[in-house]
């Protein structure tokens, strides 16, 4: 199962309901937090997705488990509004060739749809309770979306005492590489 | 892309209800501004007693088993959603006089207004839809 932040249930329900008690039940989230939406609706995945996109959240992806489909949104698809500050970067093509960890700060749902083979996840809000899992010794690449979180954690990390630390930029929205999926 | 849908409902029957308030309040889902204008049999739609009272075309009331079997929502549950999240009912005031309806015929929350009142909102509105 794919962690998220809120669940809602829209089981049972027919259009337009499943987007109109989204449309209510995102209102309760956080920017940059996942909403998983169950529904039995099957117009709801294309719903959902257009729905995203005109509202201006990010549509992550769909699991289907038996009649129950299992939709994901990250709400707003804005990163947090502040100057890159960390100093020491990697470009995006360059990670594959480098020895170390890829360290990837999005949320679980969106590492679950697709990312970089072999990297570790660790939410942007989940590092300071788990810096015991990184090892100071080595290369740890940050990565997010588009390089905004993976700012905020990298300097997160530089303070905790951790040197080898390198913000990838620009981030996942521009990786073409090999995916790997966990759905 | 503008943000407003407007809304001709000119037709009384159940099936010209489902699709005036599906559309209407998808849309008021998705954030735009929305507004219904009622007129001639569309009226029935908003009517206070007519609104429970929706037929099916005719030759079409086997599908009423349809609706229940879709858990569909009724005319006014949507209703109410629709106003809920913000739908502006407008009555048509020259069909209200010709067939002797006051406002208070209507549900609560609804505005009258002649065809220049919806005209000004639709006039910047995309898409304009009529039912």
């Amino acid at each position: 199962m794919i962690q998220t932040n809120h669940q809602l249930d829209a089981k049972g329900l027919a259009c337009p309901m499943p987007i109109v008690k989204t449309k209510k039940a995102i209102i309760e989230l956080e920017e940059g937090q996942v909403l998983e939406i169950q529904a039995t609706d099957k117009g709801s995945k294309a719903d959902l997705t257009a729905w995203a996109s005109s509202v201006g959240h990010q549509y992550l992806g769909t699991v289907e488990e038996g009649d129950v489909l299992y939709h994901y949104i990250r709400k707003g698809s804005n990163e947090p509004e502040v100057e890159k500050s960390y100093e020491h970067t990697v470009s995006l093509d360059e990670i594959e060739s480098r020895e170390g960890l890829i360290l990837d700060v999005r949320e679980a749902a969106e590492y679950a749809f697709g990312h970089i083979e072999g990297a570790k996840s660790i939410p942007m809000g989940e590092i300071e309770s788990r810096l015991a899992e990184l090892d100071k010794e080595k290369e740890i690449y940050v990565i997010c979306r588009t390089g905004k979180r993976s700012d905020l954690a990298a300097q997160l990390l530089a303070k905790n005492g951790f040197t080898k630390v390198y913000n990838v930029l620009p981030g996942m929205n521009e990786w073409n590489g090999k995916i790997t999926k966990e759905v | 892309m503008s943000e407003k849908i407007a809304i001709i409902a000119a037709n009384g029957g159940m099936f010209d209800a489902y699709k005036v308030f599906n559309i209407a309040t998808a849309a008021a889902a998705s954030e735009k501004e929305v507004e219904i204008f009622f007129t001639f049999e569309g009226l029935n739609l908003i009517h206070k007693q007519g609104m429970h009272h929706l037929e099916m075309p005719a030759g079409k009331e086997h599908f009423a088993e349809g609706f229940e079997k879709a858990n569909i929502p009724t005319i006014p549950q949507l209703v109410e959603t629709a106003q809920e999240l913000g739908v502006k009912f407008i009555a048509c005031q020259m069909t209200m006089d010709v067939m002797g309806l006051t406002k208070e015929d209507f549900i609560d929350g609804i505005e009258v207004g002649g065809a220049v009142t919806f005209l000004d909102f639709a006039k910047d509105a995309a898409p304009t839809l009529t039912f």
